[in-house]
């Protein structure tokens, strides 16, 4: 019984450890897979994903992405930079499909 | 004149004025457009969607009728072009297009419109894609390759486009490898004339 009872604290332990490294690990390669994109929530920023989702073939993806970078924009001129960051994210991630 | 020419005439009047008034506007506009320096050229600033679209359809259009005749050889899929094609590639287009694995450089990430990636594959016939190469796109930073290539070398780097999108990283390394130098290809090229100039 206590053997079993080790046994599920260290499965516990083991799967709690690993969420904790995956959910900044997911963060931090989506961080650096956009990198070359040079996201930031300002004008420039903004200009610069906009440029590069314009030269993506026309389809769903593009659509999506556009629609994002307009939320976006919305989101800096509200001064929601977080917001911001998310839709630019969103942007990226339909990008890259 | 005849009074029903006459009362005709009367009726029309009104809708040339207008028209004429119309046209006039317009004129006007434009000039104010054009010359009030308005319009932001910037490249770090994008063309606004309607303006983008207008450039991107007369530019696809154009492509189309221009590569209409164009007679596509039947042996670009022979491994020796997709290799010779791939060295071009290398050396002539990958700073701006990017290929499997490279990180985005810097011209990549400045130029307006941005060149697209070709490893996602482009909606263009072999015959388009080998007029682009050859004759460039004006305002957009692509040259014209055929001032100092042939048509040959044009068709092997054709020939490595249909195949560019397939690629893993570690195959175009490979291919760009297998590739003679780019003197090699146009000393060849040099020896065999300057490749057939019949299509376009």
């Amino acid at each position: 019984m206590e053997r079993s009872n080790r046994f599920c604290v260290f499965t516990t332990n083991l799967i709690f450890g690993a969420l904790v490294l995956a959910v900044p690990g997911v963060s931090l390669t989506a961080a650096i897979a956009h990198e070359g994109h040079g996201m930031t929530c300002t004008e420039t920023g903004i200009n610069a994903m906009n440029a590069d989702i314009q030269a993506i073939r026309d389809g769903e993806a593009k659509t999506r992405a556009m629609k994002e970078m307009d939320a976006a924009q919305e989101m800096m001129e509200k001064k929601n930079m977080e917001a911001c960051m998310s839709h630019m994210h969103n942007a990226m991630d339909a990008y890259e499909e | 004149m005849s009074d029903s020419a006459g009362s005709k005439a009367m009726r029309l009047w009104p809708i040339a004025f207008l028209a004429g008034i119309a046209i006039l506007g317009i004129v006007a506009a434009a000039a104010l457009v054009i010359f009030s320096g308005w319009y932001n050229v910037a490249a770090d600033v994008p063309h606004t969607r309607a303006v983008y679209w207008l450039m991107q359809t007369s530019r696809d259009r154009s492509i189309e009728v221009h590569a209409a005749n164009i007679v596509v050889p039947d042996d670009l899929a022979d491994p020796k072009r997709v290799a010779d094609g791939a060295g071009l590639y290398a050396e002539m287009c990958s700073r701006c297009h990017l290929a499997p694995g490279m990180e985005r450089t810097e011209i990549s990430r400045g130029l307006y419109p941005r060149a697209p990636e070709l490893r996602r594959g482009v909606d263009l016939t072999p015959a388009e894609e080998f007029w682009v190469v050859k004759h460039g796109l004006k305002m957009t930073g692509m040259p014209a390759w055929g001032v100092t290539h042939g048509d040959k070398l044009l068709w092997d780097l054709v020939a490595f486009l249909q195949k560019l999108p397939e690629l893993t990283p570690d195959q175009y390394r490979a291919l760009v490898k297998s590739a003679p130098s780019h003197e090699e290809m146009m000393g060849s090229e040099a020896d065999h004339g300057h490749g057939d100039h019949a299509h376009h």
